[in-house]
Formats: C-alpha cells, sequence, structure tokens
C-alpha cells in the first residue's frame, strides 16, 4: 500500500500532502521535515531509495526523485514493488506536465487543487488507480468540463458509454 | 490545463508567498482563518463558488502546517450538493481533512450511498473515491453489496468499475466479512478475465489482499493469474496507452507477480510450465540499457519475477540463473539497480542452497560498502551481515572493523552492532571474538552498548581457557594513552576476577595492574567507580600473602569514597571496606564470580525479533518466517497450509517404551510423541516461570557489575551477623528454573518432514536437530544434524531409536559431548520390511548444566516414504483392477468427515503422499485414480491402486477404494490415505483446538486410551 504522496521544494516547502492513512496535522509536517534533512543531503546520480525506519517504522519504503526545483517522494509498505513506484511517480509527472503542459512549481503552487484532482485519478486509497497517463488525462478533462458547466445541473451520462 | 482557477484562491497563495518569514506567514493565515469563520458563521450570503474557494483554502492552509479545526462540517455539507464542482470539492477535502472515525463523516454515509447507487457515474467517482480513501467500518456495512455490485455490473464504465475495486479492497480491509469468501471466489475468478487494463490493475490489488489473506478460497485464481501474466509478457493485446516504455503494463505484471506469490505453489504441471516459460522469458530478456525510466520499468518486472521464482524455489537450475543476474546487478553502473541487486541477494539467502554462489559476490559486495551512495551502503552491510557463516565469518567481520574507522557517523552503532552479533555467532575461536569485541570497543567505543561488553564478560567467565587469555589483552589496552570508558570498565573487570592468572608476566604484578587501573580512576564517570572498586577489592583478595602496602592504598581510596554522595559508590566502599578487614575470609566472598546461566545473547535476540517483526506483509519474509533460523541449517519448509492437530485421528502406534522410560511416566516426568520433557532436579514442581519474558527483557544476561550489589551486601550482613558458611555459597543464579520448550510445534514439524525430505526436526534454546533423508525402494537412508547452539558443550547426549516392528533401523554412533557451536551428523540407515504405518521414535536426551532435557520425536520414516509414484495406462491399469477382485486384496470403504476440497486440491495432496494421479481413466470426472509402488522387503514392488469417488453434493464423504496384491499393504495404505484425508484442519488464524501438552503433567498419548494403540483399526473406527 502506498502510505503517502509528497510533493515539496528543494526548501523544503510542501506543495501537496496527501496521505492514505490519517497522519494529524503537525505529524504530516514533521514528517515533512524530517524527509527532506534526508533528501537535501543526498548528492546527484545516487539510487532513489532512502531509508526511513526511524521515521515510519521497519517494512516501509521511500523512493524519490528531483524534477527541477521539485523533490517527488512515494512512502510506501512492502506490498509494493520499489521500482514500480518509481515508474508510477514518472506516469504522475507526465500527466501533470501534460495537464499543464510544461509543469513547473508555479504550476503546482497555484493549482495545488488541480494536483489533487489529478492524483486522486492515479492512487486511491493507497493502491494504484490508473498507470496510463491519457487515460488519466482524459478523465481529468472530463472533470474540468464539468467544473465549467457548473451553471447547469449535470445530466447523468449513460452508462454504457465506452472509451 | 483546462481545470478552471479560482481568482480568491490564487490572490491567496501568492500572499503567502510574499510573506517574508513564518511570523508574516502566520499573521495572514490567522486573517484568513478568521475571515473564512465569519463567512462560514453567515451562511446565508454564500454563494457555492464562495463555499468551494473556501474550503480549497483551508486544506492549503492545513498543508502548511496549521491546525484548521473548524469547518469540517462545511466540507462534508459540499457533498451533498447538487451541482458538480461543489460536490466535487466537498469529496476531495473531506478525504484529505478527515479521518475516518470523525462524526461528521457518518452522517454522510447516506448521501455517499445515494451518490454510488444513483445513476450519475460522475458521483459515483467520486463516492467511490471518498470511501475507498477514508471509509470506515460503518462504510464496510452499509456500502460493500453496493460497491460489489457495482464492480461485476457489465453495464458500468471501466472508469466505475476499476475505482469499485480498490473501494471494495478498501471496505475489505475495514471488515473481511464484507466479502463472503464462498460467492465471491468465482466472482473474482471471473474479474481477472477483464480485458481492460485499468480494471484488470486494480482487480488484481483486489486479489492480491484477497489472497494474503486466505488463498484456499482463491485457488482458482492462480491460472488466471498466469494467462494474464502470459498475455502481458508477450505481449499480446495491449493497448499503447497501457504499453509504458515499451513494456507492457510493469504495475499489472508486478501485481500479478504479487498476488502468485501468496499461493504457497503451483501444483498444476501445466500452469507450472507456462508459468516457469515466462519467468525464463523475463528473466533472460532484461538488459540494462540507457533510458533510465525504461530500465526501471523493465527491472520492476525482472525483480518481481526474481521474487517469484525464489518462492517457488523449486527449479534449482533457474536459482542459480538469478543468482547469477544478481551478481551482475550489483556492480552495474545504474544505482537502483546497485541497490535492489544487494536487497534481493538477501532475500535470497532465505532459500537453500545458493549461500555458496552468493559467496562468490563477496568481494563485490565488500567494494560496495564503499559505494558513494548510504542507502546502497547500508544494503550492502545486511548482505554482510546475512551471508556471514563460520566460512566467512573473520574476513566478513574484520573488513567491518576496518570499515568503521571511516564509516560515516549514521551507521556506526548499526555497524558495530553487526559486527558484534556476527562476532558471536560465529566465531571460529573465542579469542578471536574477545578480539573483536576489544577491537569494537577501541575503535568505537560510543557507539558500544553495554549489552556488548557483557556478552564478552559472560563468555570469559563462562570459558576457562579464554580467562588468561582475555586478562593478557585487557592489560595491553590498559597501556594506550586514551581509551574510552567502555574499555576502562571491561578490562577492570577481566583483569579483577583473572589478573590474578597474569602474575608472572612482567608488567602484571597486582600491584602494577593496580596502579594502572587505578591511573584511569580520574578520567572515568560515577557509574564506572563502583566496578573499579570491585576490581580493587578482588584485587586485594587475589595478593596472598598480602601486600601490605597494597592494602593501605585500596583501604585509603574505600574510606575516601565511604562517604561518596553517591549511595551505590559509597555502599560499596564501606562494604568492601569491611570486608577486606576481615583478611582470609575475605577468600570465600570475592572468589570469583560463577558461571553464567547460559541464555541466548540478549544482541542476538534482538536481532532475531528486529526480523520478525518485519514480516507482516510481504510475502516473501512471510516464507522466511516459516523456515528456520538459518543459523545452523537452512531448510525449506513448506507453508502452513498443512498443519495438522497435535492429535491427529487415526494415531498410529508407537513403539512400547522401556520400563524405566514407563517408570519416569509414571512419575509424570516424560512423556512421548513429540511432547517434551525437562527434568529439573532442583525444583521438579514449579511451574515454569515466564522463560520468553525473560529472555525478551533489555538484558538477557545479568550484567556483572549489577550483580555485586546484589549478592555483597547481603553478604556482608550474614557475615557480620555470623551466619553459618553454608550460607555464604555466591547465590547461584542458575537455581532458577528453567524449562526448556521446543521452538516451534514439534508435531508441525513432523508433520511437515512427512511430506519432503529435508528440515528441521526438532529446535530448542540449546539445540537444532536437522534431517536430510534420501529414500531409494525399501532403503531410506537419513542423517541426523545435532547442532549445539551455544558457547557451552552440551553434555550426556543419548540418541536412542526405538524402532516398530517392521523397521530395521541402524543409527550410527552418537558422540556424547557436543562443542560449542558445533554440528554433528549422524548417520541413519532404514530398512523396510513389510507395510505398515507404525511409526519409529527418536529418543532424544542431553544435559545442559543441570538440566536433563529428553525429547521424544517421531521420525519421518513414514509409510509414504516407500512409495514410487507410477503412471498406468488404461490397459494396464483394468486388467490388473479386475483381476483384485475383493477382500482382503481390494478393499472398499465409506469414509465420512473427509475435510471438504476441491479435487484438484485432492490430486495435490495425493501427489504430495506419492501418489501418482491418473487422470483420464475414470470417464466420472467427480472421481480419482491413482497408482504408486511400494517397496518392503517382504513385498518387494508392489503395484496399488487407488480408486476415490467423491460425492459432489456432500464434500465430506467419498467411497475409497484400494488394491493391491497383498491383504496387509492394502489395508495399511487404505488406512493411510484416510488419516490423510480425515484430519481436522486448523484455521491458520485460529487458536489450536488441542492445548499443547502441559510438560509436566503426567499424560499418555492424548488421544488413546492405552488398549487402543495397539490396534489402529479400532482406534480410527472410535475416532470416526
Amino acid at each position: 500500500m502506498i502510505r503517502g504522496v509528497i510533493i515539496m521544494n528543494d526548501q523544503g516547502k510542501p506543495r501537496l500532502i496527501r496521505f492514505y492513512e490519517f497522519q494529524p496535522v503537525e505529524k504530516q509536517q514533521e514528517l515533512v521535515r524530517s524527509i527532506y534533512k534526508i533528501l537535501c543531503s543526498r548528492a546527484e546520480n545516487v539510487s532513489n531509495f532512502v531509508k526511513v525506519d526511524s521515521l515510519f517504522g521497519p517494512d516501509v519504503r521511500l523512493v524519490y526523485k528531483t524534477f527541477a526545483t521539485l523533490y517527488f517522494v512515494f512512502i510506501f509498505d512492502n506490498s509494493e514493488n520499489e521500482l514500480a513506484m518509481l515508474d508510477l511517480m514518472q506516469v504522475f509527472v507526465e500527466t501533470l506536465d501534460k495537464c499543464f503542459s510544461n509543469v513547473c512549481e508555479l504550476d503546482i503552487v497555484f493549482n495545488f487543487n488541480k494536483v489533487h484532482t489529478i492524483l486522486d485519478e492515479i492512487i486511491l486509497g493507497g493502491q494504484v488507480l490508473e498507470t496510463s497517463s491519457s487515460d488519466v488525462v482524459m478523465a481529468v478533462e472530463d472533470i474540468s468540463k464539468l467544473e465549467k458547466n457548473s451553471n447547469s445541473i449535470i445530466p447523468s451520462i449513460p452508462g454504457w458509454q465506452g472509451r | 490545463m483546462a481545470l478552471s482557477g479560482m481568482r480568491g484562491l490564487s490572490v491567496f497563495i501568492s500572499d503567502i508567498r510574499n510573506c517574508q518569514n513564518k511570523e508574516q506567514e502566520r499573521l495572514r493565515v490567522d486573517k484568513e482563518l478568521g475571515n473564512i469563520r465569519t463567512r462560514f458563521k453567515n451562511e446565508k450570503g454564500l454563494t457555492p463558488y464562495e463555499k468551494k474557494k473556501y474550503v480549497w483554502k483551508m486544506l492549503y492552509i492545513h498543508m502548511l502546517g496549521y491546525d484548521v479545526d473548524f469547518g469540517h462540517m462545511e466540507a462534508v455539507s459540499l457533498i451533498s450538493a447538487p451541482k458538480y464542482p461543489e460536490k466535487q470539492v466537498g469529496y476531495i477535502v473531506t478525504s484529505c481533512l478527515l479521518n475516518e472515525n470523525h462524526d461528521f463523516l457518518r452522517l454522510a454515509i447516506n448521501t455517499v450511498r445515494n451518490d454510488i447507487i444513483g445513476r450519475n457515474e460522475t458521483f459515483q467517482c467520486l463516492a467511490l473515491t471518498l470511501v475507498g480513501n477514508i471509509g470506515g467500518r460503518e462504510f464496510a456495512e452499509s456500502l460493500a453489496p453496493d460497491v460489489q455490485k457495482l464492480l461485476i455490473s457489465s453495464s458500468c464504465r471501466p472508469l466505475v468499475r476499476k475505482k469499485a475495486a480498490l473501494c471494495l479492497l478498501r471496505l475489505y480491509r475495514k471488515n473481511p466479512d464484507v466479502v463472503n469468501v464462498d460467492g465471491w471466489s468465482d466472482r473474482m475468478a471471473q474479474l481477472l478475465d477483464e480485458r481492460d487494463l485499468g480494471v484488470l490493475t486494480s482487480s488484481m490489488s483486489l486479489l492480491v489482499a484477497l489472497v494474503s489473506n486466505n488463498h484456499e478460497a482463491y485457488w482458482s485464481c492462480l491460472p488466471k493469474c498466469v494467462k494474464t501474466l502470459e498475455r502481458l509478457a508477450k505481449n499480446q493485446d495491449v493497448p499503447q496507452e497501457y504499453t509504458y516504455y515499451g513494456i507492457p503494463s510493469p504495475w499489472l505484471q508486478v501485481k500479478t507477480m504479487r498476488a502468485l506469490q501468496y499461493f504457497p505453489t503451483v501444483e498444476d504441471p501445466n500452469t507450472r510450465r507456462s508459468l516457469f516459460e515466462v519467468l525464463q522469458r523475463i528473466l533472460m530478456g532484461t538488459d540494462v540499457v540507457k533510458n533510465v525510466n525504461k530500465n526501471n520499468a523493465s527491472h520492476a518486472v525482472l525483480f518481481e519475477a526474481l521474487a517469484l521464482v525464489m518462492h517457488l524455489d523449486a527449479e534449482k537450475e533457474m536459482m542459480s540463473q538469478c543468482v547469477a543476474l544478481l551478481g551482475k546487478f550489483i556492480s552495474v553502473r545504474e544505482p537502483n539497480i546497485r541497490y535492489l541487486g544487494l536487497e534481493n541477494m538477501t532475500r535470497m539467502l532465505m532459500v537453500t542452497d545458493v549461500q555458496d554462489i552468493i559467496k562468490r559476490h563477496q568481494a563485490q559486495i565488500i567494494t560496495s560498502l564503499k559505494d558513494p551512495d548510504i542507502s546502497i551502503r547500508r544494503r550492502a552491510l545486511d548482505l554482510l551481515y546475512g551471508m556471514c557463516d563460520v566460512s566467512n565469518a573473520k574476513d566478513i567481520v574484520e573488513e567491518l572493523l576496518q570499515y568503521l574507522s571511516t564509516a560515516d557517523f549514521a551507521m556506526r552503532e548499526e555497524l558495530s552492532l553487526k559486527a558484534a552479533i556476527l562476532a558471536e555467532k560465529f566465531a571460529p575461536d573465542l579469542s578471536w571474538y574477545v578480539d573483536v569485541i576489544l577491537q569494537l570497543i577501541d575503535k568505537a567505543g560510543d557507539f558500544v552498548s553495554d549489552d556488548i561488553w557483557f556478552r564478552v564478560v559472560q563468555f570469559v567467565t563462562n570459558n576457562e581457557d579464554l580467562q588468561p587469555y582475555a586478562a593478557l589483552k585487557a592489560r595491553e589496552y590498559l597501556d594506550k594513552h586514551a581509551i574510552h570508558e567502555t574499555m576502562v570498565k571491561v578490562s577492570a573487570y577481566i583483569l579483577g576476577e583473572y589478573g590474578h592468572l597474569l602474575a608472572r608476566r612482567p608488567g602484571c604484578s597486582p600491584k602494577e595492574i593496580f596502579s594502572i587501573i587505578h591511573e584511569k580512576l580520574p578520567t572515568v564517570s560515577t557509574s564506572t567507580i563502583p566496578i573499579l572498586l570491585s576490581t580493587y577489592a578482588k584485587i586485594l583478595m587475589h595478593t596472598q600473602p598480602p601486600d601490605k602496602e597494597l592494602q593501605s592504598q585500596i583501604w585509603a581510596i574505600f574510606s575516601k569514597y565511604e562517604s561518596c554522595i553517591d549511595a551505590e559508590i559509597q555502599q560499596r566502599a564501606v562494604e568492601y571496606h569491611a570486608l577486606s578487614m576481615k583478611g582470609a575470609t575475605l577468600m570465600d566472598i570475592l572468589s570469583e564470580m560463577p558461571k553464567f546461566p547460559e541464555r541466548q545473547s540478549s544482541l542476538i535476540r534482538k536481532a532475531e525479533d528486529a526480523e520478525a517483526d518485519t514480516a507482516e506483509q510481504s510475502a516473501i519474509k512471510l516464507r522466511a518466517q516459516q523456515q528456520a533460523s538459518n543459523a545452523l541449517m537452512v531448510t525449506d519448509q513448506r507453508p502452513a497450509y498443512d498443519t495438522q492437530a497435535v492429535n491427529q485421528p487415526g494415531l498410529v502406534k508407537l513403539p512400547s517404551m522401556s520400563n524405566v522410560e514407563r517408570s519416569n511416566a509414571e512419575q509424570g516426568a516424560t512423556h512421548a510423541n513429540g511432547a517434551l520433557t525437562v527434568i529439573d532436579p532442583q525444583l521438579p514442581s514449579t511451574p515454569s516461570p515466564d522463560l520468553l519474558g525473560d529472555l525478551l527483557g533489555p538484558l538477557a544476561i545479568e550484567g556483572p557489575p549489577g550483580t555485586g550489589p546484589q549478592i555483597e551486601p547481603r553478604l556482608a550482613s550474614d557475615l557480620e551477623s555470623g551466619a553459618n558458611a553454608d550460607a555464604l555459597a555466591i547465590a547461584p543464579v542458575e537455581e532458577q528454573t528453567q524449562t526448556i520448550q521446543p521452538i516451534c510445534n514439534i508435531a508441525e514439524r513432523f508433520r511437515a518432514l512427512c511430506m519432503k525430505d529435508s528440515g528441521v526436526l526438532y529446535e530448542d534454546p540449546y539445540i537444532q536437530i536437522g534431517i536430510k533423508a534420501e529414500w531409494r525402494a525399501h532403503h531410506g537412508r537419513l542423517v541426523l544434524f545435532l547442532g549445539n547452539k551455544n558457547t557451552a558443550p552440551l553434555s550426556s547426549v543419548q540418541a536412542l531409536i526405538l524402532p516398530p516392528s517392521h523397521l530395521n533401523m541402524e543409527l550410527s554412533l552418537v558422540p556424547e559431548t557436543i562443542p560449542p557451536r558445533a554440528q554433528v551428523q549422524c548417520p541413519l540407515e532404514v530398512l523396510n520390511l513389510k507395510p505398515s504405518r507404525d511409526l519409529a521414535v527418536l529418543d532424544f536426551s542431553y544435559k545442559f548444566g543441570t538440566h536433563v532435557v529428553d525429547a521424544k520425536l517421531r521420525l519421518p520414516a513414514v509409510f509414504n516414504k516407500f512409495l514410487q509414484p507410477i503412471t498406468v495406462s488404461a490397459e494396464e491399469f483394468f486388467p490388473q483392477w479386475r483381476s483384485l477382485s475383493g477382500p482382503p486384496l481390494k478393499l472398499q470403504e465409506v469414509v465420512r468427515g473427509v475435510r471438504p476440497m476441491p479435487l484438484s486440491e485432492m490430486a495435490n495432496l495425493f501427489i504430495s503422499l506419492r501418489l501418482m494421479v491418473c487422470p483420464g481413466l475414470d470417464p466420472n470426472t467427480n472421481n480419482l485414480v491413482a497408482s504408486t509402488t511400494f517397496y518392503s522387503e517382504g513385498t518387494r514392488a508392489m503395484l496399488c491402486l487407488v480408486r476415490i469417488e467423491t460425492d459432489p453434493a456432500d464434500r465430506t464423504q467419498l467411497r475409497m477404494t484400494v488394491a493391491s496384491g497383498d491383504p496387509t499393504l492394502t489395508f495399511e495404505l487404505k488406512e493411510f490415505i484416510k488419516e490423510q484425508l480425515v484430519y481436522i484442519p486448523v484455521p491458520s488464524t485460529a487458536p489450536n483446538p488441542v492445548p499443547p501438552p502441559n510438560p509436566i503433567s503426567p499424560q499418555a498419548l492424548p488421544t488413546s486410551p492405552p488398549t487402543a494403540v495397539s490396534d489402529p483399526g479400532a482406534l480410527l473406527a472410535g475416532l470416526l
């Protein structure tokens, strides 16, 4: 199970925090700080894995990746495959890139609500929901269409409509 | 990006970004929170748009780390908004801010349910997402059927169904009863036929959760998993959008292989073949390429395949291929792959027979200790720790010691702990062990916990040969200029006890030893001074005839500390002073410390606990847990699905015990059938103290300094009051009763060994008995591996075979003493004379300290070991079947009370019992026909035929027909199969229905009155 997804910048400022097991707000901040401390001391060209036993107990793993000024962090237990988590992170980033066309930190700062929407189409309850970036983009586009039509009540979409 | 923005939200975020410092940010946030609070209070003027905006702001503020203790109601209330945008915000923010037990959430259940059963699929998606993220028990109870319906509905879009699958998974975790096993297992199998890979991925996650709890119910999913894996690995019918960097959905491949790891084996030969083909393809077809993402994806699949091969580990050939691959990985440029290569090698250590191949890579692994990435260095350390054994301990530990000087601080503690454990576990000789620990203290004293130096003291105390050496070493370290305080403690302690053994060496006179230790006193802390005082008292005691000068020096020190503010120091000073005034009487009281009771090292214990704790979810670790510790012998135990109650019905005769043993049994000291006897001569009737609790205590040994004050003050006061000298004997710690309990259930171990040829037969804190067997026709050769787990020898070792009448058994000589940490092998030859299900028993006893342990162990020289599966064609079968026309050569019986199992499972069971299932001979698919050859000296090779007719309406009964050319064989085989079919399975989670036999109370065979023992048939009849 994926325990949490964190996006933070290279100053340690959180840009998105999503835990799939409830964490009180102070704990969330403490975790973000501790993770930042570990990540900022890591050199380039090292592995994407760090040990976080002291923060989360044994069996919890953390993978991270840096994209420009941002750290993307996935925290998960040993029922997940580490490299598959990195792949999923890549899907998440590629999807953000498609949705914001050349995503940068500011896009994520000002559209944190949309980032949540996108993430909800990729991970649900700590499990991988969708791995096809184009399917996610499609779902998110549907949602934004619905948002725009906020003045009219949405007619229900016939159930048989396939993709 | 098409998502619509909100101006108010953007302005707020900008304001926050423009804050110069945390204080300004707080002010801005407080202002905003105040504003939101006011607006929420006068809700009337609030448009849905505004509400939505404020709720998002709340989430943003929450992310910044501020507690938002209001507005939850507003967030939840948006869920019931009629329009999509508000509803969506309500759902998302609620699932981020609230935990599953929040009261407001309960209020929303109805709305959520209406959205789930409503026809609007966008609403369905939102509701499923919320429930999947934070749904609790109540949601599980009220929503599970609706969610199930959506998942299997053919009219729902994949978009909804994949969410329903994960939502159901969450509800199942909250309340496993929501998924009714009977109804759901077929549905689950159908779901795996899904073509849409999104739905299939989610369903596979659901399956993983289900099989991790109960794989039995989902056997039918196994072949479908293999099909799915084939489809992906061969890239058949995989849409472009699910191909990630050229790899067909790596996630689904990984999940599928994860699911397969929860099944104990793949029995069906065809499925197995296909699976191994796919695995082979994955193992061979993956290369390291330039593109990082492609590498990650292909290796995600590859590492999962490795894990699966390890799990299925039968194919030895593939295993060595895996190790070879890993050997390649640990030296590639890509750090992630190096990291995982080391990690997987560590996991691989659990598997039999590959340690030697892994050892070939030792040099490369040691190099990885110097990797620029600390994550990789840690993995290398773990691996070296795991692969260490007697053969390479010296190299590895010395390498670790060397590395210790340059290692980063973050790793030193772990490094020194691991080095200490390895040195203890695998020391080729004890002086080397002492060297290592002293070096460790010298190099990294700050990281050496008290446990470590207590342990070395314990070893030295318990091994006389070691004492002069340790004293000499301690003396050498004291010559160094600056030594760590722990070194002062340990060397002072050792020299106090054994310094006199060095007396003739230069620089080792009592005076010289005293003064070099005393030099250190000004540099040490209060906690060390008491140890030094004890040392002085001991030096004084050993100096005979007394040296007046030394005496006055030491007395001066004692009197100085008699007024010390620290109570411990003061007490010791006062008491030692008073005692040393007594002159020769001192000898008795301050004589050498008695030997410590042998216990498992607290270090090793801790290390093992840490390993056990982490075994929660991973399939591979689950297996590792089922395997015995590899300290002595690595075994490949069968998973626990065939565990069995201790008192299986149809218990078979045990060979009668000798008279002596019988009288023992009457005294309530011995009892048979795998139960264990402990004869404690000191306190025979005391119930065993909580030994485990004791072992789990923070220190497994009484620290030498700790025992001083506990014993000595009492002695001092006794002495003053003139108590008689008998009372003065230092209270031996051994007096505590220790009941020696076997580790793991002996009956289970026996049962597992009946199905396979190597494993652990018995283990307790002192000894491990492993078994390896080879069977050829009516001959068998077993080797018993007797491993002493301790640092002291096991004495009075006796192994007596009590063979049943049909077996000739010859055990080679068993040495009377097993040296510390040694393993002896004792071959045992078996000859089968005639068919019988009687059991051979090994009566094993040894002495440890004052304890006599006596275990009666059933030996797995059982009926089915003399079977050899054979395939017969219809042309051979039917004439035989007809010619054996009736009793006593052909026996038929209706068996009731059969453990219900699908026919395929029964077939698997037969195969594991070495009966060849012959499909196609019986046209009725509810029937099963099997054949085998039985070997004994009396019957030679004899063909046996079996037919089982099951009743699909009532799986608890069946009709069994067994035929062979020998009446006894026919009867015994029939009974044997019956025993296997009727036993009451123990659910893995439920407690064992049979209370474990009390090790002290007198007890005969738990299930059978003595008269029945001689007649298995009557016994069985009684039980059925």
